[in-house]
Order: C-alpha cells, then structure tokens, then sequence
C-alpha cells in the first residue's frame, strides 16, 4: 500500500501522511506545540485502532478537531484505521431547536476548508450550513465528511445543518459519517419528488436508531433547483414531518430551465415556493446573492424577497449576514400598525365584539394573522443582537 | 528587585540603581533636562560635506559612542546599513545603536554586532535583529526597548545621550534643513529625529535630493544640523508599507472589527467631537472602517484621528468625518501626499504625542484606541515585544503612550493564532500594564477590564457579547492541547522600559521549552 496525503499546507490545516509499514509517528510543528500535538496523534491512532501505521504529520495551524479528522481520514484511507463515531472527549452540546425558529440566515460553509470553519458559529447567522456537496471536489468527498464530523463535534451551534450530496451520487456516505455528528438538520440538494425526501428520511431513522439519537430528531431542508423540483415543490413540503423549512437555489434553477437570473425569471419559482410552504406550514428559505461586495443589491433583494414571503435566505460569506438580517427586518411603520392592530383585536375581544376596526376600517383576519408575525418577528430579532 | 506588578528586574541599569515600574503614571520627575554643547556658526561655513566619510571624520565619530536614526522608512530605510557599514570600513568598534526602530531590512546589523562594531542597542527591534538579541550574547549590555513617547523622555533627560544622530531626509537645504515629505522619496514626517537633532552632540542631515534654501517644513533646523551629506539612497518609501498594512478579508479579523467599532458605539463616546487612534494591523483598519461608517450615519464629526497615518484616514479627512489627522508617521504613500498637500493633515512628533515628561500629550486627548497584542492575560496585561515561545520580535511603538493616555483603550486580538493561544495566565512579557487597558476585544467575545464596570454596563445594554476573559480563555483552549512555555535563564538579553523610564519587565534569554 502507498502512501497516503490527507489535508493541505494552508493556514489552519495540517498536512497528514499514513503508510503501512513499522508504527510510528513523526510531528513537524513548532516546539511550543510539538509535544501536545504528538499526545493528541497518540490518542487519535489509539482511538481509530490503528495497527502498523507510519504517520507523519506537518502542522500549519490546524486546531485539534482538524488534526483528529485529517489523521483519521489517513489512516482509513491507508487501510489501517476505522471510523470514529464518538468524539475523543465526551460532551457533544446540541440543544433541540424550534421546528419554526428564526432562519433568515443560513450560512454555507466549504465542507473541507478549514480555515474558512474556525469561528463561523460567531457571526451570528442563524443556521450554520456545512457542505460536501458544490464546494467540495470529488477526491475530497471522504475528508469532508470526516472534517464535518469532527467540527460537529468540536463546536456548539444554535443551529447546524449539513448539506449532503444527492442519494445518488455519494449521499448515502455522507449521512452514515455525519449523524453520529448530531446536526440539526440535513439539506438535501436537488430535491425533485416526495420519493427523494422519503429515502433521506429512512436512511436517517435507521442511522438514528444505530446512534442513539432520538428518531425523526433529525431535520431534512429540501432544496428545490431544478424544474421538476419547483414543479412538485407542495408534495415535497408536506413529505415527511422531518422537512421545517424549504430552500430555492436559483443557480442551477436557471441553469435547468435555461432562463436568465432576474426578478422576474425567478418569480415564479419562488411564488409557488412560498405558497407550497405556507400550505404546508413550513418556512421558505430563498437562493443566495453570490456577489459578496455588494451589499446593497443584496439588501434589495432580502427585501424584494421579504415582501414575496421568504422567511430566509442563504448566504456564501459572513460579510453578507447584516444584510440580509437588515432585510429581513419589519420597517418600523409596519411594526408600529401591526401593534394598532393587535392592541384593537385584545380591545374587541374582550369588550366581546366579532368585528375589529381600526378608524373605521375593517380589520379582517388574515391582516390580524400578518399583524401578529410581524410582532413577533420583531420581538425574536430584538432578542438577538439586532445585526 | 520586584516591580510593582511582580516583575523580576534588575537592581542596577549600567552601574545606576533601576528605578522599578510603580503604576502607569506613578512617576514624577524632578530636576531638568539635559543640553547639548553650545556652538557658534558664521557667514561663511559650508555645512555640505563630499561623503558620509567625510561627516563621520566631522562629527568625531570614534569608539564607544552612540548613534541614532529614525524609522520613517521604515523596512525601506537604507540609510542605518550605509552608516554602519562605513563605520566598520573606517574601523569604529563598540557602538550603541539607537535607532527608534529596526526592521528586517536591518539584518545586515548581526554581522556588524558579531564582529564588535555595535555593542549595545537601545531601540525597538521588529524582525532578525531582535531573534538574533534573544538569543544571548550577543550585547554587551541589555538592549534597552522604548515607546515612541519614552525614547523622546530619555533624549530629554540625558537617560540615552547621542553622539552623532544620523536623519535621513528625502529633501534639504545645504544649510541643514530638511523635511520628509517632499523629494522623489518622500516618506511622510522625519519627525522622529527632532529630539534626535536637538540633542545630540553632532547632527548630520543625509539626503538624496538637495534642494534650493530654505526646505520647509522645517521638520529638521538650520539651527540644529551640524553637517548636510549627499548619498544615492536613503530609503524606498514603497517599503513603508512593511507587511501591516492590508484591509484583512479574514471574516475572524472582520468580526473582531465589528465587535470593536459596536463597542465604540454602545460606549457612548461616539458624538461630535469624537477622536480615536487606528493602527495599521489588519483589524485596527477594519475597525476604524467600521467606525468611520457609523459615524457617517449618525452625522458625527469627529475632532481628530491620530496614528499611523493611512489612505482610509485620508479618505475620512477629506469626506470630513474628521476635522485633523495627527500624523505620527506614515503607513502609505497617500498619507505622504496629504501630509504634504492638507493643512489639516498635521505633523506630530512623538515629543508632542507621547512625552510623559511634558506638560501635555495627544495621547490623552483621545477618546479611543484600537491595539494589538501578541499575547495579552488574565490581569489585562498585554505584551507586544516577545512571542510566546520568548522571541523578542517587535518593538513598542507607541503602544504604551496610547493605552495609557486614551480614555478607552482597546486591545482587539484573535482568541488562537495557529495552535498557539493568546490570552495567557501570565504573559510572557508585560509591555503594557492591565491598568492602561479597559477593552479586551475578541471574535469570541467581549472582556471590560473589572476598573471599568461603566463600559460593561454600556456594552451590555448594547447588546455586545460581554464575558469575562476566563470566560473567554477557555472557550479558546478547548481547540487545542496546551503549549509548552519556554524556561528562562537568568541572562538579561533586554529591558523593556515603561513611558516614564521605569523597568517594566526584562527579558531572558529561552534557556529550553518545557
């Protein structure tokens, strides 16, 4: 068996080689560091059971959640080790998460990448999306899961979703690596039928049981980005009790059906993505704004897709987190009405009038219902940091 | 002896008792200032010499004594290797190097320390110098490590006195006067060496450009230059901007940016009339990007900004964010330009900034201060001289004047550079005392020094991530396994001294890392 290169010589990363052959372990870092790495390439080995292994490990900066994935993806690459599915020191902090929290933002993070991982849970974006589907080339697709896994364990996140690749393709892997990771949800890209949420859905109760972790615990983002996706976007919103929220991507979308990115080629898909999710009574994430430096194009489009009924919208880089939060945000004479209205709706209850009236216009209920999202929207938003 | 922070430092400094660090301004000075030796020109003197040569003979440059220099180039100066390579061709053993500050473009010095034509350093020392001064030996005495504003008080005092000073000047006068911002290789302001110039024994001005009587501004005098010398090169300003200076993309960097400009916010002190000092790492220029932004949305015009000064300070000058920069030195060529083209793009020497021995310093006009750290611990002190592995790598700057004359002082630093932590139990080395610093801001939060219990309050109400720094150390240290730290032998290798003189800490040579 040859030798094999795990990681890189970015900053942040460490560079891993395994071969079988006599055991032992050769660490290239700085000599504060040298010793403390050398106990945790100890403990790692130890833990993934390797036998005869030659590790060599070259230090860029690579934390120790990096170092454990890297080692790990080695060693089982080179045949001498197996998977971890427990972290190397216990206590995994997962919280349960709302099924309708606030999601305006979730935040695509390169599966693989990480120096682009290390203190992305600090940005305040709502859900942290870790990918090993579009960033991830395919000689990689095995270190990410690992590194994803590992960071999984390494980091507590409000909310952490993880972005596998379609069943089909290496989907399959990905979930039997991630889930002992615990994350909030999966997003399951190219989601076309009921069928293809239903397979996801399965595979997690089954890997669920295996690990312990609740069953049906484990959330499915369906991303809709293909026409026939789009086109079944009702059927597959009320497919399964796991799926909270529904996410468009546009790119692929246009690209599918052959049009042109504008408001109003897009207009269509994202109507009918709202309304499917309304009806199903989840929440409705929009495609991300890929020019990161434009801060007011993004801010434009947060709000066009606010107005359209989006709860959400996806981000590539936390610099865009502000402003789609901003976006996101009901204007203050919306929120100032929405008190008149429910201050008036209190007012006719308990006076016991049916009909609510503010300066003599009829407030009917579906402005009641709109009147009291705003408010609590805005009552959530201020909770947080307000960015 | 102990200082008053618990610090090991020696009892005597050449042969004088050491006066320990007391507290941040527990110092008062008596006495005077000390002079240079009267002299009386006439009519006929020609102060122009044919070489550098030729001044050195001048100037009676012999062994033993002291030279000094500024660092307005910088990691483009040419002007100290010149000097001292002319010195060591001419056979001058056993100098004192005191320049205000070495860079990496001054390594060639290890050779001229190796073969004993420098002996001492008293200056900061940023790069090869300074790995090499760690590393024992190699001095006959300590180095000795000032702020910007502490060499300026030692000058004055008589603590260092100069030989010969040695002011690289891109413009000057045959009749020794001389400025850094104009001539094909302005650098900003030459400032530095006004103290330089005006107490040395012998000042000899060396320029590449010799222009028509009189060079204004008279950053350098008539009345204080002994000798004007031609040479080829002094410095390549396009190197002042030595590796500090980048607008970071790092979105960690970005986020402690933000934190910080949200504390100026929350703090109150953002109004008109506001003043701020931004450095030139990456996030001291995001910060005062961010800071600039949010005072262009509540209308407020800020008094002055002082530092380093960079494009984004011109930039906010001239939108009239602000109404004065106070330029220290600067960071880029469009900061020489506006020096030499704004009035109110004003020179500030460190005399008139940072001197704690004078009746007033910019410093202590400022609202807020963003610095750095190399590693900062548990009482707020911070160290920016030595690394963690107990390399002495930077020099001081002002980094002293500033956290001490601010009204809120921030220290803005990653939790993690590598494997390696930050926040430490006890720094490595103490440059600046926990009692200059309110602020320690990071991407993992917020730590007010417990003295100041009215900026927790704010930055609470304002919705910033406050925690205490033991908070904050050990959500860092769960990513790694803890460092080895390095033993220190008794060797001496330099001394940091604080503002007013007082030894602040000593540095030891690393012995090994345990």
């Amino acid at each position: 068996m040859s030798q094999v290169k795990i990681g890189t010589e970015n900053k942040g990363d460490c560079a891993v080689r395994v071969e079988r052959g006599e055991a032992g372990i050769r660490i290239d870092a700085k000599p504060l560091v040298e010793p403390g790495l050398r106990l945790l390439v100890e403990q790692i080995a130890d833990r993934c059971g390797a036998e005869k292994a030659k590790i060599e490990v070259a230090d860029f900066g690579a934390l120790d959640y990096v170092v454990a994935a890297r080692l790990e993806t080695a060693l089982r690459q080179a045949g001498t080790g197996k998977r971890c599915n427990e972290p190397l020191e216990g206590g995994l902090d997962r919280k349960p998460t709302a099924a309708d929290r606030l999601r305006r933002t979730r935040l695509y993070v390169p599966g693989n990448n990480p120096r682009l991982q290390v203190g992305i849970e600090l940005h305040g974006a709502d859900c942290i999306l870790l990918d090993l589907e579009d960033s991830v080339p395919l000689s990689e697709k095995l270190s990410a899961r690992v590194l994803v896994k590992h960071l999984l364990w390494a980091v507590s996140f409000d909310e952490v979703w993880v972005r596998i690749n379609p069943l089909d393709t290496y989907g399959d892997e990905d979930l039997a690596e991630i889930v002992p990771g615990r994350p909030h949800g999966v997003c399951l890209p190219k989601t076309e039928t009921t069928d293809d949420v239903a397979r996801v859905a399965a595979r997690l109760a089954e890997l669920e049981s295996k690990f312990g972790i609740p069953v049906g615990s484990t959330r499915i983002m369906p991303i809709l980005e293909t026409a026939a996706g789009v086109l079944h976007a009702e059927q597959i919103a009320g497919a399964d009790p796991r799926v909270v929220v529904m996410a468009f991507g546009a790119e692929d979308f246009t690209r599918d059906v052959g049009s042109k990115r504008t408001r109003e080629t897009l207009l269509f898909a994202r109507s009918q993505l709202v309304a499917a999710a309304r009806s199903a009574g989840v929440q409705a994430s929009d495609t991300v704004f890929s020019d990161v430096d434009d801060r007011d194009a993004l801010l434009e489009e947060t709000r066009h897709v606010r107005d359209l009924g989006f709860d959400g919208k996806g981000a590539i880089n936390p610099r865009q987190i502000a402003a789609i939060h901003e976006g996101f945000a009901p204007p203050a004479a919306e929120i100032e009405h929405a008190r008149r209205v429910v201050a008036a709706a209190e007012e006719a209850e308990q006076q016991g009038i049916g009909a609510i009236a503010i300066g003599g216009k009829m407030i009917d209920r579906p402005v009641l219902d709109r009147a009291r999202r705003t408010l609590d929207l805005a009552q959530r938003m201020s909770a947080g940091r307000g960015l | 002896m102990r200082n008053a922070l618990g610090r090991e430092v020696p009892d005597t400094r050449a042969g004088k008792p050491t006066r320990p660090f007391a507290g941040a301004f527990a110092s008062a000075q008596q006495g005077k200032k000390a002079s240079r030796p009267q002299k009386t020109s006439c009519r006929t003197e020609d102060k122009l010499l044919p070489s550098l040569q030729a001044a050195i003979e001048a100037t009676g440059l012999s062994d033993g004594m002291t030279i000094s220099f500024h660092h307005s180039f910088r990691d483009g100066d040419r002007l100290i290797n010149l000097v001292l390579d002319e010195c060591a061709r001419m056979g001058i053993k056993d100098l004192c190097l005191a320049p205000t500050a070495l860079f990496p473009v001054h390594e060639p010095a290890i050779e001229h320390i190796k073969r004993g034509v420098v002996s001492r350093i008293e200056g900061s020392m940023n790069g090869p110098v300074g790995a090499f001064v760690s590393q024992g030996g190699a001095l006959r005495e300590p180095a000795v490590l000032r702020s910007h504003g502490g060499r300026w008080r030692a000058i004055e005092a008589g603590d260092i006195h100069i030989d010969v000073a040695f002011i690289a000047a891109p413009q000057a006068d045959r009749y020794g006067n001389a400025c850094g911002m104009r001539g094909k290789t302005a650098c900003g302001t030459i400032s530095f060496s006004a103290v330089d110039a005006q107490y040395a024994d012998k000042t000899v001005v060396v320029t590449n450009e010799l222009a028509p009587y009189p060079v204004h501004p008279f950053e350098i005098q008539q009345g204080w230059t002994d000798y004007v010398v031609v040479v080829g090169e002094i410095g390549d300003p396009k190197s002042i901007a030595s590796g500090t200076l980048r607008l970071t993309k790092s979105p960690t960097r970005l986020h402690i940016a933000r934190l910080a400009a949200d504390a100026v916010i929350s703090s109150g002190v953002l109004k008109d009339g506001f003043s701020f000092q931004g450095g030139a790492g990456g996030i001291s220029l995001a910060a005062t990007k961010y800071v600039g932004d949010a005072m262009r949305e509540a209308g407020v015009v800020g008094d002055f900004a002082m530092g380093g000064a960079t494009t984004l300070l011109v930039d906010m000058l001239h939108e009239g964010l602000i109404r004065a920069i106070l330029d220290g030195q600067a960071f880029d060529l469009d900061a020489i330009a506006s020096l030499r083209d704004d009035p109110a793009h004003l020179i500030m020497d460190p005399g008139h900034y940072a001197n704690y021995d004078s009746r007033g310093c910019s410093t202590y006009m400022l609202d807020v201060a963003f610095l750095g750290a190399t590693e900062v611990d548990l009482a707020f002190n911070v160290n920016v001289n030595t690394h963690s592995d107990g390399q002495l790598l930077h020099g001081i700057g002002g980094h002293q004047d500033v956290a001490a004359g601010a009204g809120i002082t921030m220290i803005t630093i990653p939790t993690l550079r590598g494997r390696l932590p930050v926040i430490v139990d006890h720094v490595t080395t103490v440059t600046t005392p926990g009692e200059a610093v309110d602020v320690i801001v990071t991407e993992r939060g917020v730590a007010v020094n417990p003295a100041r219990e009215d900026l927790r309050d704010r930055f609470a109400a304002g919705g910033l991530p406050v925690k205490t720094l033991e908070e904050i150390k050990a959500e860092a240290d769960r990513f790694i396994q803890p460092p080895r730290r390095p033993v220190f032998s008794d060797e001496i290798v330099a001394l940091i001294e604080w503002r007013d003189g007082t030894v602040i800490d000593a540095v030891r040579r690393v012995e090994e890392w345990r």
